[in-house]
């Protein structure tokens, strides 16, 4: 079984096999280990998202996905299903191994009929209006940011690493984050983002976490804007794991064709 | 009109019966648009436009109905089956058959190698890019082999670009220094095998580059004026009298690619064709028709890009004459350039973009400003101005009397 950062929408970032805590981590390891979680192969889910504004008005938006590890490459490919002045339009990424290469992008577009190739340089850019960027939604490169062990804390009567996150590119749109990885099996309980002020920005809490073929996947999950009062809810469902979905899937001849 | 009234409610009773939807998959959207002149107040345009996808997508066919009905001012209806196919796939080939839209190559807005379905010029260059298109009647065949496309297209029946009808607010007179008659005879051509049109690409969509080679025996979309001249001889100097103009299109050969890779974040885009025995209309009193055949080539370069949250686009087109004549009413080289720049705020619900066509030779330009805001997901509102400014004798300088202001109103569905 390979080890798959999975690109798509699935938060892997705060996923981990069980894996028996070590004695004493530093923060890069216990990152790389949520990083690294064993995820299958292959992945097929429907996302739904929930936009809800501080009036309480919701857009909601549906969207299928697939993702595939290649060895160093990765595949995902997303078909956006709802609202109506999208549905049809297909989102897809090559995420490599390789750190020092950026991904390739390409979004089809029914109304152009034609795939563009996108730069992948705007992961903090917001997705479809939310509260979550692109770099939100993967996996960041480990050694993009330099990571800390802040303390060991107990959440809701589980053991946790706080470890605090500061990207190496100055530039970047959080100062630091902080984010709850649990002791016995590194699973992600919350993050927290800062703004470029320092200021806290936005919350990440994980609110369900099933057990699918034998792999944990976050399946019910919210970020909340708390400067805005803004926040989005994730919720995956349909989930399969290793089904084989064929490489032919993630093509251009599929996002033109759609689900 | 009374036939489109039939179809139009038959159309309606299918979208929204239940039977249908159970088993077809219908979406579209209604739009009310309308447009006032700053010249003098009219409105230019005012159109309401009702548009029906019905599409099924199995395993292995899959078929699409897409009957578009504008409204012009009060009761002028114009129906269009803007694309009629259906799709069949096998592990390595999809066929599709019908009417269709195509388009190929990596430019925006402007057409090089995209010129398997004509356009639809009727109100210039302004409806939106997938309104433009006009669909052919046509086979495509598509081999994939990994990230790569063999793609194969027959299309029987030419269709010609629809240029604007006298009376429209698009339609520019032409100059004629005699006064002519127009010869309509040669200006159809029939459908049959040898008048078919054939295009073939290859493309490949890959890690770093994706790129196309493509080449085409088509027919050129814009007939050549043929033009014989009556002199009168009892003037001193002879004079021209009359003039016999008749419309024909010729066959074209072209061949071209494109290619879209990101350096650093940067976009960068390129398209070239080469275009083989075009004729030109040339003021040449020893040209044959007043018209002279040269080959020519049309290639364009672009960039996209952010700065911040802005998302810029530029490109350069140039159109080439070879072995240019003097005397010949277009230029040996042709510039234009092309400027997007687009924001998203209030979480992509206010969209704010501003579009130009620069004619660089000509000295003039299209200028787009407009904004949208999305009241619901479903339902957008659009405020927007097509600027035409420069040399009244370039394509958009000519325009300098439609300048406008307009207002889109949609909803998805």
């Amino acid at each position: 079984m390979k080890t798959m950062k999975f690109k798509g929408i699935a938060i892997a970032l705060f996923l981990m096999a069980s894996i028996a805590a070590n004695a004493q981590l530093t923060g890069r390891e216990i990152v790389k280990r949520a990083y690294n979680l064993p995820s299958g192969d292959d992945q097929t889910s429907q996302l739904t998202m929930t936009l809800i504004n501080k009036s309480g008005q919701t857009r909601v938006r549906k969207i299928q996905q697939y993702t595939k590890d290649f060895g160093t490459v990765e595949k995902s490919i997303m078909f956006f299903m709802s609202p109506a002045d999208v549905k049809n339009t297909s989102f897809m990424n090559w995420s490599y191994d390789d750190e020092n290469k950026e991904d390739d992008q390409w979004i089809y577009l029914p109304a152009l009929k034609k795939v563009k190739r996108i730069s992948s340089d705007s992961k903090s850019d917001y997705f479809m209006g939310s509260d979550f960027t692109y770099d939100d939604l993967g996996d960041r490169k480990l050694d993009a940011d330099v990571h800390k062990l802040l303390r060991e804390e107990t959440v809701n009567g589980i053991a946790c690493y706080v470890v605090e996150s500061v990207s190496k590119d100055e530039d970047y749109m959080y100062s630091k984050t902080i984010t709850w990885i649990r002791k016995d099996n590194f699973v992600g309980m919350k993050k927290e983002f800062y703004d470029e002020d320092g200021e806290l920005l936005k919350t990440l809490s994980i609110k369900e976490v099933k057990k699918i073929s034998g792999y944990w996947i976050i399946t019910h999950s919210v970020m909340q804007n708390v400067q805005n009062n803004h926040k989005t809810i994730i919720k995956l469902s349909n989930i399969s794991i290793n089904t084989g979905v064929p490489a032919s899937k993630f093509t251009e001849r599929m996002m033109m064709r759609g689900i | 009109m009374k036939k489109t009234g039939v179809l139009l409610i038959l159309l309606i009773s299918m979208a929204f019966s239940t039977k249908a939807q159970e088993t077809v998959n219908i979406s579209g959207f209604a739009r009310t648009y309308e447009g006032i002149t700053f010249n003098n107040g009219d409105f230019g345009i005012i159109q309401q436009t009702l548009n029906l996808n019905f599409e099924k997508i199995g395993d292995r066919v899959a078929f699409k109905v897409n009957p578009m009905i504008y409204m012009y001012n009060s009761d002028s209806l114009d129906f269009r089956l803007r694309e009629i196919y259906v799709d069949m796939y096998f592990s390595n080939i999809d066929i599709r058959v019908g009417k269709q839209q195509v388009v190929w190559g990596k430019a925006d807005g402007v057409f090089i190698t995209d010129v398997v379905s004509p356009l639809n010029l009727t109100e210039f260059l302004l409806p939106d890019f997938d309104e433009i298109r006009t669909g052919v009647i046509a086979a495509k065949f598509d081999y994939y082999v990994g990230n790569s496309t063999f793609e194969a297209i027959w299309i029987p029946q030419f269709t010609p670009t629809e240029r604007p009808a006298q009376g429209s607010i698009w339609y520019i007179q032409p100059d004629f220094p005699a006064p002519p008659t127009f010869d309509w005879s040669k200006s159809e051509i029939n459908p049959s095998l040898e008048n078919s049109e054939v295009f073939f690409k290859y493309s490949f969509l890959g890690s770093n580059i994706d790129f196309d080679l493509m080449g085409g025996y088509t027919w050129d979309d814009n007939p050549a004026m043929h033009v014989e001249r009556f002199i009168d001889p009892t003037t001193q100097p002879p004079s021209i009298a009359g003039l016999n103009i008749t419309p024909e299109h010729h066959r074209l050969y072209l061949t071209g690619g494109s290619f879209s890779t990101e350096i650093k974040g940067v976009i960068l885009r390129g398209e070239v064709a080469y275009y083989d025995g075009k004729y030109f209309q040339t003021e040449d009193p020893l040209a044959t028709d007043a018209l002279v055949q040269k080959n020519y080539l049309n290639y364009v370069v672009g960039l996209d890009f952010s700065i911040g949250d802005v998302k810029l686009s530029g490109q350069f087109i140039q159109k080439y004459i070879m072995d240019y004549e003097q005397g010949m009413t277009e230029d040996e080289t042709n510039n234009m350039a092309t400027f997007l720049a687009r924001y998203d705020a209030l979480r992509e619900t206010l969209h704010l973009e501003l579009f130009s066509y620069i004619g660089l030779t000509d000295g003039d330009a299209l200028i787009r400003p407009k904004i949208t805001y999305d009241f619901e997901d479903s339902f957008s509102i659009l405020l927007g101005s097509n600027i035409f400014v420069g040399d009244e004798k370039g394509q958009f300088g000519q325009y300098g009397d439609n300048s406008m202001i307009y207002m889109k109103i949609k909803y998805n569905f």
